[in-house]
């Protein structure tokens, strides 16, 4: 018998905690789009350092509540927007839904429909256009751009004639204080209602997309639409459902702004599907498809609603929180691209004892 | 057959060229800064229902946004349907000064409602904002005085830094409380008017400044948001906002803003068509600048 003294020795994780620690770390790692999320994970850290050494308000108990609440919606709508960009498209009627959204509510509220029917009318409204953008772009195959821009369009229309071109009247129907706090002013736990609502949205989201054959499908298809299709996915459904959660998403943030103001305002929502990208790709989703971790958004709506409360305590002016925001936006992606191409060689900072 | 088709194309080319040329008879034509403020519903209600008492034809339009760019092309649009009148609020004095010459050049009248551009105009009808700053302003410093605050931050919300309307209303509410020296403005924060966030960034004032003690909106939807937040967060601070609404009108009732300026801008419409009439039919149209006036609304 020879000793084969070639054979690789076994692996270092048999060797400590520290190594254990060190190869999760490294399996970490592997996970596709993980990088992205750590390194702006550490950014979100290094940025509340400096805000809350620039203004010791930023840290307070109180603020870090109210800033949760303030990440929540933005939250709510970047997983419907990473929802669509992991299929290699992008949805940019996410505003004017939840404009459409509060509108639509508010005006059905304001009309006395009690609260219990007019908002899962609302929810049908929404969904029915995100089937629509699903139809447009799967069956028709218009591009994702301009399909959603026409129902962008026509949902602010929408928005503006449900209720004759007025802001609505504060409402009152039955249920309205409920739906108030239940969306927007209630505490449970010390904390706000819809910091609760964006985590049972993501955990729910997050589980269909990590770990269904529905999210699975959705990766495929924004990696690679025709060998996706090939193999048998229903391609056509799978992306029609990605715009629907992320429709759904939006009514679920105009009804959150529906409650924040007690009535309805035609205005609501504007620009939101930017937020919506900005926190997706903050946090690693690819605007070319295919790629992203739903984490990865949390991580990056943090990141935005973490700038603005900032910014508003360091007392910066608009033109340099304008600034700020945009670079951060930039160097985001950059990290993304330097980590995935050889200019640092990471491979070998973090994987020096798994090879033997 | 084809010949008939081509002289049948021909009438309709020749008859539709004649009518465009006859549509500037009676046409009066709105533009806003956008259409979805409350502000400029109430102008195209009292512009709209002049139009119909006079028996003129009656057009609003307006960008999505507030947008000087977009202004003008909305203009440039408008200047090609040849109205006899093009009323305007201007987003941006200077930038659209060109396309308002422009305008008159081409026969066009052109009068100015609630924000007046660079270019000379027979009537203007507007609030003079400095000045309805700077009442908000000393409202402001009375009310503190009957709170029996001597001290404190102050902030504002206002609406961004292209909008010349609320830019003057800002200064002249720092003015008058420079004047009065006591108490201390935070850097404003700008919010498009859009209601959600103006009450974020109340509420994050509130949060940040444990001696903020008064909140100045610059138009409605930032008004609303300022409401809202002392409503929520604390209702001893003083809310002083701009424009008029059912939601302010609410949160005035109910002591979350003590004073509201009200602008008319039914009357700065309902007026504005009837000095479109006068100068459509070469009669007086008065003074050049009509100051259509602010209120105090208070709960």
């Amino acid at each position: 018998m020879i000793q084969n003294e070639n054979a690789p020795r076994p692996a270092a994780r048999t060797r400590g905690a520290a190594s254990g620690i060190g190869n999760a770390f490294h399996r970490m790692m592997q996970i596709r789009g993980m990088g992205q999320v750590v390194s702006v994970t550490a950014a979100l850290v290094l940025m509340s350092l400096v805000f809350a050494l620039i203004n010791d308000k930023f840290m307070t108990a109180q603020n870090i509540t109210s800033l949760l609440r303030q990440v929540a919606p933005i939250l709510i709508i970047g997983m419907g927007q990473s929802y669509v960009l992991i299929t290699g498209g992008i949805d940019l009627s996410i505003g004017s839904l939840v404009g459409m959204s509060a509108m639509m509510s508010a005006t059905l509220m304001t009309h006395g429909v009690h609260a219990l029917i007019a908002l899962p009318l609302t929810i049908l409204a929404c969904l029915l256009v995100g089937l629509l953008n699903g139809t447009l772009i799967a069956q028709a195959k218009l591009p994702p751009f301009i399909a959603t821009l026409g129902t962008m369009i026509m949902a602010r229309g929408v928005a503006q004639i449900v209720n004759g071109n007025m802001n609505t009247d504060q409402i009152t129907a039955g249920g309205a204080e409920a739906i108030r706090d239940l969306f927007y002013y209630g505490k449970f736990l010390g904390v706000y209602t819809p910091v609760w609502l964006a985590l049972v949205l993501f955990l729910v989201f997050n589980y269909i997309l990590s770990s269904t054959r529905t999210g699975r499908h959705i990766y495929a298809l924004g990696s690679n639409y025709e060998a996706a299709r090939f193999s048998g996915v229903s391609v056509k459904w799978a992306m029609t459902k990605a715009y629907m959660i992320s429709s759904f998403m939006s009514c679920m943030v105009g009804f959150i702004l529906m409650a924040q103001s007690g009535m309805g305002t035609m205005d609501a929502g504007t620009s939101y599907e930017l937020n919506a990208v900005a926190a997706s790709v903050i946090g690693g989703v690819s605007t070319m498809g295919g790629q992203g971790l739903l984490f990865g958004t949390v991580v990056g709506a943090c990141i935005w609603g973490v700038l603005q409360n900032g910014l508003q305590f360091a007392g910066a002016p608009l033109a340099l929180k304008n600034i700020v925001v945009g670079i951060v936006v930039i160097v985001s992606v950059l990290i993304d691209r330097i980590a995935r191409s050889d200019a640092l060689d990471l491979k070998k900072l973090f994987g020096r004892r798994a090879k033997a | 057959m084809k010949k008939v088709l081509v002289l049948a194309l021909a009438l309709l080319l020749a008859l539709g060229t004649f009518s465009a040329a006859t549509a500037e008879g009676n046409l009066v034509y709105l533009i806003t800064m956008d259409k979805m403020d409350m502000h400029w519903v109430s102008v195209d209600a009292g512009a709209s229902a002049m139009a119909k008492a006079l028996g003129l034809d009656y057009k609003w339009d307006a960008p999505n946004a507030k947008d000087n760019a977009t202004q003008i092309e909305v203009m440039n649009n408008a200047i090609a349907e040849k109205p006899a009148v093009i009323l305007l609020a201007a987003t941006d004095p200077q930038g659209i000064a060109k396309t308002v010459e422009d305008a008159q050049s081409q026969g066009i009248i052109v009068l100015y409602v609630d924000s007046p551009a660079a270019a000379p105009v027979p009537v203007t009808l507007s609030t003079d904002n400095y000045a309805a700053g700077k009442l908000a302003g000393t409202t402001m410093i009375d009310e503190l005085d009957k709170a029996g605050k001597t001290s404190g931050k102050i902030a504002i919300i206002s609406v961004n830094t292209a909008t010349n309307s609320t830019m003057n209303r800002e200064k002249g509410f720092r003015d008058a409380l420079t004047a009065d020296g006591r108490f201390e403005i935070l850097t404003t924060e700008y919010k498009e008017g859009l209601a959600a966030e103006s009450q974020e960034a109340a509420t994050n004032f509130i949060t940040g400044n444990a001696d903020l003690v008064g909140l100045f909106g610059a138009n409605e939807g930032s008004t609303v948001g300022v409401g809202n937040a002392i409503k929520a967060e604390n209702p001893a601070i003083i809310g002083i906002g701009f424009d008029k609404s059912d939601a302010i009108l609410g949160l005035l009732k109910d002591g979350s803003l003590k004073a509201a300026m009200a602008q008319n801008p039914f009357t700065m419409g309902f007026l504005g068509v009837s000095e479109a009439y006068a100068a459509i039919n070469k009669l007086s149209t008065g003074p050049s600048v009509i100051d259509t006036g602010v209120s105090v609304l208070r709960g």
